[in-house]
């Protein structure tokens, strides 16, 4: 089990990342959660249990597509990729979280 | 947009359900492999890594389950899961089922199939290219207009076309060596062009052509027996060859509506037209009125008339829709759109009675399952989805009995588009489903859901945790208040249907008793359109008829009474005495021999009857009926007197005879002007009338045969005269056929409400019963219990029902022959005994059931 705690996901930031994420390509279930652990340096991680959720509650919102495929050890698994709707959904929260993110930096900075 | 997609791909899911399962366990089984692969390769040995990542994932169940409820629609599959459970429930209970269905869906037949009559009767849009820009034009207060005043019209250019229509014409087919009359609707040449009438074969009339006929669907299958080769084929009508240029659709509506259906329509010369105009592009009514009216001055300068003035009452009307009703319509459509309404509401209450009877069924059930909703509340199930469980219940069954009473309605309606009405231009109705009737429908099945199920829903769950799981809980009177005031209301309007219904049914036998002042039995009616010669004919036909063996008098006639389309009569200043006071009446006219008075048995009060000696040329007479001798002379013998015509003709009153019926059997007052038949212009058909010994269809068929060989090329139409007043019965026929029969549907459906609630209040009774019997109550007692609630029930319910019966069958007087007095006492004095003798029924069985009760067993039963 890991020792130092991880932080809590700000709220909506799961779906940034699933998005940012899947934006070079698309990828299964268990290598999102893995490229966003090796990213965050294992600074983040998705709970497993919250993460087919998530990625079917894009789904119903028409960001995200899906289909079977073989993964790399050869064991069938579902691929998601972006739709163009998701591309745009990622350039707006891209942008919004960027503008939060700043702001938040100011009032600590200034404190 | 977003949100229209999301619901998109939230139903596909519900049609994928069982594979979006499988496929979300494969994933998560994936996902776990995937990071025990991974672990292994860290040196993890297997069984370890694969441990390792499950616990990792934590519950796999909950995991799915989440996933799965952010697709799913909540509402929409609790209700599937409620209709799938109701409908269990109502296969449990097929009698009940049987029942609830039953009655809604006979309602709701009937109620629709009114509404689809009347929709298509009186609302439908003619078949034509834009029925909107498409007018009906009426100046100096009249529909029709003479020829020339059409043409002076139309040459105006005033509108993008103006053609006249003239529906009233006969014209003769000579088929073979013999002639039929036909129901021929004259035409304009541009009437197809302007109007815009499609066709089904070969091509509409067109502009400048002469000697032209496009014949209906119905005329072509019929009396051409389907010809395929029929464009080009001619018809010899009125003596002249036709060429049939176009066949109608089969489901063609003429502009004049009320589903009139002619056999055909023909390019010829119809003395008077009715006027259709279309309009210009955009241009409104208003616009249009203003450019029509100084056209109409200018038709008042060329074409002055005496009694009228064409720029006064010029009026632009819908062809299709409520307006076209207010018009010309107007005295025949506004009683059949009441009858309409009427029947609507009857059949709405009808309805209603057996909705009262569904939702008692279910209050009864929902009280049964009390203990049921009590146990679920007290697990924590919410009132509401108990609510929405029992309302899914009444839902299927409205949807159930709405679905039944669609398909009687189609039954029904498909049944009325093949009667054929034979009033001088026929009636054929062509009635289909619509858009219309869905949304009609669809609006009664949610009226009823709420109707029958709303309560027993509400009452049925109110009862609580606590009351309904103790013992016996079931005992108490629960929603008896209810189910009493339903049986009472059902009862109470009933009442209400019983005298409506008794109204028309005493209608019918007054108007088939009736005497409409003359004699049927034993003369025969013929009509003779379009002898070569009319007056000729006439005279050379009265000769031939007179030497038939068993004719004892023949008389030529106009008109034929009770034939409402011929014998119309407008209203005229009429001068007694020549004086300079003119009497403006309405009257009936008919021209007729000597002999009409004695073969209809018309009995002349005072003066003389017509003589042979009163031919063309004599000086003129007239008889006048009682009505109008009043009206004209007062209280003086008008014989001898003598009578000015508003053409200034002069006629001198020679006789009085009875009055009688001339127009409807239902008429008041009517007043009625007799001429000798040779004293009057004889037009292109005659009527003759024949009084024989012995039956008159016999007579009739040699009538048929001797006035046919006469002139092959008149149209001759026999029958015995008695068959007149089948038309003019059906009125009475339709209106207590229907009324009668839902009046006794409502009342055989209250009577069940009641044989129900008062079975169940036994039922419920059974232990306190058992209890009063074992203390000592004789079957006296227990009877009087029983039929004393009965008869509670039924006192109310007649008191409230008559009261409202007084004042709802008032307006009903305007169907009725004046003989029939809505307001009569014994009406109701027979509908509360019907009522009460059908309670005494519906509490026979219970009563005896009560007096069954053994208390011994009924102790026992808890």
């Amino acid at each position: 089990m890991d020792s130092n705690p991880i932080p809590e996901l700000l709220p909506g930031t799961l779906y940034l990342l699933i998005l940012r994420t899947l934006s070079h390509g698309p990828l299964h279930g268990y290598a999102i959660v893995k490229r966003i652990k090796d990213a965050s340096r294992e600074g983040l991680r998705i709970e497993d249990g919250s993460l087919y959720p998530a990625l079917n509650r894009m789904l119903v919102k028409g960001w995200l597509a899906s289909e079977w495929g073989v993964s790399e050890n050869n064991r069938k698994a579902r691929f998601y990729r972006l739709t163009p709707e998701g591309r745009k959904q990622l350039d707006k929260e891209a942008g919004e979280f960027d503008r939060l993110v700043r702001a938040i930096q100011l009032v600590m900075g200034a404190a | 947009m977003a949100f229209w997609n999301q619901i998109g791909n939230r139903l596909a899911y519900l049609f994928r359900r069982s594979r979006f399962d499988r496929e979300l366990e494969d994933e998560v089984q994936f996902h776990i492999q995937a990071r025990a692969d991974e672990l292994e390769q860290a040196g993890l040995p297997g069984a370890a890594a694969l441990l390792q990542a499950r616990r990792e994932f934590g519950s796999t169940l909950r995991s799915r389950e989440e996933t799965r409820s952010v697709w799913q629609v909540r509402w929409l599959e609790d209700l599937g899961a409620d209709l799938r459970y109701a409908a269990r429930a109502l296969r449990r209970n097929p009698a009940l089922t049987l029942a609830a269905v039953g009655s809604l869906a006979l309602g709701i037949g009937a109620n629709t199939t009114i509404f689809s009559v009347a929709r298509e009767a009186l609302f439908s849009e003619p078949s034509c290219r834009d029925p909107k820009s498409l007018i009906q034009i009426s100046v100096g207060g009249d529909t029709w207009v003479p020829m020339s005043q059409y043409r002076f019209l139309e040459e105006s250019h005033t509108f993008d076309g103006l053609a006249g229509m003239n529906i009233q014409m006969v014209v003769n087919w000579r088929d073979g060596n013999r002639s039929y009359r036909l129901a021929g609707t004259h035409v304009t040449e541009n009437f197809f062009e302007v109007a815009g009438i499609p066709v089904a074969m070969g091509r509409p009339i067109e502009r400048g052509e002469t000697d032209a006929a496009v014949v209906t669907y119905g005329f072509w299958r019929k009396r051409l027996n389907g010809d395929p080769n029929v464009v080009g084929r001619k018809l010899v009508l009125d003596g002249k060859p036709y060429a049939v240029v176009g066949v109608l659709p089969r489901d063609h509506r003429m502009l004049a509506g009320f589903g009139f259906t002619p056999d055909l329509y023909l390019t010829k010369d119809p003395g008077e037209v009715m006027l259709y105009a279309r309009l210009p592009r955009g241009m409104t009514r208003q616009a249009a009125y203003a450019r029509l009216k100084p056209v109409c001055r200018e038709l008042d300068r060329v074409y002055p008339d005496v009694n009228r003035k064409w720029t006064q009452e010029v009026r632009l009307t819908a062809v299709g829709g409520l307006e076209r009703l207010q018009q010309e319509g107007g005295p025949v459509a506004m009683p059949a759109l009441a009858f309409f309404a009427m029947l609507v509401i009857v059949t709405a209450i009808v309805m209603l009675i057996a909705c009262a009877n569904v939702s008692n069924l279910l209050l009864a059930r929902a009280f049964t399952r009390s203990r049921e909703f009590a146990i679920r509340m007290s697990l924590g199930g919410s009132r509401g989805r108990l609510v929405r469980q029992l309302l899914a219940e009444s839902l299927l069954l409205a949807l159930l009995g709405t679905g039944a009473g669609l398909l009687l309605n189609l039954w029904l309606t498909r049944l009325l588009s093949g009667l054929h009405i034979p009033t001088p231009l026929p009636i054929e109705l062509i009635i289909q489903p619509d858009r219309m009737l869905l949304a009609y429908s669809v609006i009664i099945a949610f009226v009823i859901t709420l109707a029958t199920g709303l309560a027993p829903a509400l009452r049925g769950t109110r009862a609580g945790i606590g009351g309904a799981l103790k013992e016996g809980g079931q005992t108490g009177p629960a929603g008896g208040a209810l189910r009493n005031a339903l049986v009472i209301g059902q009862l109470a309007v009933s009442i209400v249907l019983l005298s409506a219904g008794l109204l028309f049914i005493r209608n019918l036998i007054q108007a088939t008793s009736f005497n409409a002042g003359f004699d049927t039995a034993h003369t025969v009616e013929a009509t003779v359109q379009g002898p070569s010669d009319p007056r000729e004919f006439v005279g050379a036909a009265l000769e031939r008829l007179r030497a038939l063996p068993g004719v004892e008098a023949a008389s030529p006639a106009s008109a034929v009474p009770l034939n409402p389309f011929l014998a119309f009569g407008r209203p005229s200043p009429l001068r007694p005495d020549a004086g300079s006071r003119p009497v403006r009446v309405q009257y009936n006219f008919n021209a007729v021999g000597p002999d009409y008075f004695r073969i209809m048995g018309i009995p002349l009060l005072q003066g003389r009857a017509f003589a042979d000696s009163d031919r063309a040329g004599a000086p003129e007479v007239v008889i006048l009926n009682q009505n109008l001798a009043r009206r004209l002379f007062g209280n003086a013998n008008p014989v001898g007197h003598i009578l000015r015509f508003p053409d200034n003709r002069d006629a001198r009153v020679v006789g009085i005879a009875r009055n009688s019926k001339y127009v409807t059997l239902g008429e008041e007052n009517a007043m009625a002007l007799y001429s000798p038949f040779f004293q009057q212009p004889v037009r292109g058909y005659a009527h003759f009338f024949v009084r024989a010994g012995g039956e008159p269809e016999t007579m009739a068929r040699k009538v048929d045969e001797t006035l046919a060989e006469m002139d092959p090329s008149a149209a001759v139409e026999t029958r015995a005269t008695r068959d007149i007043f089948s038309g003019a019965l059906m009125p009475s026929r339709v209106g207590a056929g229907i009324l009668g029969s839902m009046a006794l549907f409502g009342l055989l459906l209250a009577s069940v409400g009641l044989y129900g609630v008062l079975l169940y209040a036994i039922q419920q009774r059974t232990r306190e019963i058992g209890i009063r019997v074992a203390l000592g109550a004789t079957p006296g007692d227990v009877l009087a219990m029983v039929a004393g609630q009965s008869l509670r029930l039924v006192a109310v319910g007649l008191v409230i029902g008559l009261a409202l019966a007084v004042v709802a069958v008032r307006p009903l007087s305007m169907f009725l022959v004046p003989e029939v007095r809505p307001a009569d006492p014994m009406n109701f004095a027979l509908v509360a005994c019907v009522l009460a003798a059908v309670a005494a029924l519906a509490t026979l069985a219970p009563t005896s059931r009560a007096l069954r009760v053994d208390p011994a067993v009924a102790l026992r039963h808890e």
